[in-house]
């Protein structure tokens, strides 16, 4: 067991308010470690802090160190950073272009294209592990907000993998999506799990203990266990986290 | 009683929103009217491609070319100054800016817009002028470069308000996930924010592009008022809209000349309906979108 991830003493706050307390938590490489929790219990948030998607918001500071690899992702820079974090969003946006110019975007961007025909090869592999190859093979240059929900939202990974991240940040993935959808987005999570290391973030209890190796459960901001998500859910040690799962809050 | 109040209520709104639609009609009639009278007598070619504007010698000569070529050659330079420090400004006050320069920003830029175009020639008069005619060592600081610049100061609000809104309205989320994909700030602004915002910013120069070509005192003011083609953009021109202002005075109601300016307007008419109507059409296809 390689840890990928470490989190150290990590508070956030949002305008001196604490939304996550002294979290100390640790991915392990390969593995799907997934994070439950009512709403408020700082999982979005502790989500965001790993590439740094906070640092957007003004009102938000945090202590406490995170370390990918043993590099503080502190002192990285912010596009390297997330180069090798990717994130997944609740609502799946494609950008306003082509399915084809969606996935060659950041590739592009972040100077990984050398050479001009190289281009088709990264569009083909990053759909087709993304299994959304076959169903658009025939119109990669039609624009991408006209596929329905579940495709573009398998088309955001497809535009993740094309970066070929080392993490994989998934927030809320299929909350908008239908159970067909929700099923193929499950699929090639599982699938991806072989080369990147996934963090899920999701309100469904049932996918955590679908998909996940490890589940978290936090709490108003603190992390009240962690465990095997079929230890997790068979026995909790904790009381709050049993009723939880079980559906007696949040 | 309710019933009928309602019903007379209903009759004056009608009335009113009507009344917008009668009134661009009627002037837009009249106009036709006037220019038609004219070309049958003149000729609509000779007058649209006619070099001489000499409307009062005898025979006179009324070609509307130097006029337009003027108006044009101002509008195009007053474009190529408004469009890119329009279009970065917007950029600034939404994307860049901290919110304390942002709100004080934006203001001052629509206090701009209010700005009588009268006080914008005047100052433009004592200031730019004089400016231009020591830089480029000029006879006259009267010239087509003159009136751009100070043209462009009133688009420049026009352009700003407008395309902010457009690049305001692009999603939270593009940016969010082009950023999530290690895209720095300025690539995310250029491929993402610029790209979707694009119809939005087309219109807005469009429509600053209205407002220069319908601008009248200011370009009046500083242009130097000489209906002759000119050769570079360092020349004294005449506008089509300043033409009208200054010879409508002097004209013999019902004349030959008193027509021809209506003409004139007719031309212009036609010009800023092309351009607003493309405005249209942009800002028609980001709202279908």
């Amino acid at each position: 067991m390689v840890n990928k991830i470490k989190v150290e003493n990590l508070s956030c706050y949002y305008n001196k308010k604490c939304v996550l307390e002294s979290l100390n938590i640790n991915v392990v490489q390969n593995e799907i470690l997934s994070v439950i929790g009512p709403a408020s219990s700082g999982k979005t948030t502790f989500l965001r802090t790993l590439n740094r998607m906070n640092d957007l918001d003004i009102t938000y500071s945090r202590k406490g160190d995170v370390y990918l690899d043993d590099n503080n992702i502190f002192d990285m820079k912010m596009e390297s950073l997330r180069k090798r974090v990717g994130m997944l969003f609740a609502m799946p946006i494609p950008l306003p272009m082509s399915i084809y110019e969606n996935i060659i975007y950041a590739p592009k961007r972040l100077g990984l294209i050398t050479r001009e025909s190289y281009q088709d090869t990264i569009v083909e592999q990053a759909l087709k592990d993304a299994s959304l190859w076959n169903e658009v093979k025939d119109r990669l240059n039609s624009s991408a907000t006209r596929m329905s929900g579940g495709q573009q939202q398998r088309l955001c990974i497809a535009r993740i993998l094309a970066v070929n991240p080392e993490v994989i940040l998934f927030d809320e993935p299929c909350s908008g999506l239908d159970p067909v959808s929700t099923a193929k987005v499950e699929e090639s999570m599982l699938e991806l799990k072989q080369k990147y290391t996934i963090v899920l973030v999701t309100n469904n209890v049932k996918q955590a203990s679908r998909v996940s190796d490890r589940t978290a459960f936090f709490l108003m901001g603190k992390l009240v266990e962690i465990d095997k998500t079929a230890r997790l859910f068979v026995s909790p040690k904790e009381k709050a986290t049993e009723d939880y799962i079980t559906g007696r809050f949040g | 009683m309710r019933k009928s109040l309602d019903a007379v209520i209903e009759t004056l709104i009608f009335i009113c929103g009507m009344l917008s639609i009668v009134f661009v009609v009627l002037i837009f009639g009249f106009l036709f009217k006037e220019g038609f009278a004219f070309f049958k007598d003149f000729g609509v070619l000779k007058f649209i491609t006619g070099q001489f504007w000499y409307p009062s010698s005898e025979p006179a000569s009324f070609g509307i070319l130097p006029l337009i070529l003027g108006s044009v050659l101002v509008a195009v330079g007053a474009c190529l100054i408004a469009v890119p420090i329009g279009i970065m400004t917007a950029l600034f006050i939404s994307e860049i800016a901290p919110k304390g320069v942002r709100d004080v920003l934006k203001s001052l830029v629509e206090l701009m817009a209010a700005i009588p175009s009268i006080v914008i020639g005047f100052v433009g008069m004592v200031t730019v002028v004089p400016l231009v005619k020591n830089i480029f060592n000029l006879s006259t600081g009267l010239t087509a470069f003159a009136g751009a610049i100070m043209l462009a100061f009133m688009a420049i609000p026009t352009i700003v308000t407008i395309s902010e809104d457009a690049i305001r309205s692009v999603p939270w989320q593009y940016k969010e996930g082009a950023l999530a994909l290690g895209a720095t700030k300025w690539q995310t602004i250029r491929r993402i924010v610029l790209k979707a915002a694009m119809p939005g910013i087309i219109a807005a120069i469009m429509l600053g592009i209205g407002r220069v070509i319908g601008e009248t005192m200011a370009v009046m003011m500083i242009t130097g008022n000489a209906a002759h083609i000119p050769r570079s953009i360092f020349d004294p021109v005449r506008t089509m809209t300043a033409t009208i202002a200054a010879e409508m005075g002097e004209t013999v109601r019902g004349g030959m000349h008193y027509r021809s300016l209506f003409a004139i307007g007719l031309v212009l008419f036609i010009i800023t309906f092309i351009v607003n109507f493309t405005a249209d059409l942009f800002l028609g296809k980001k709202k279908n979108r």
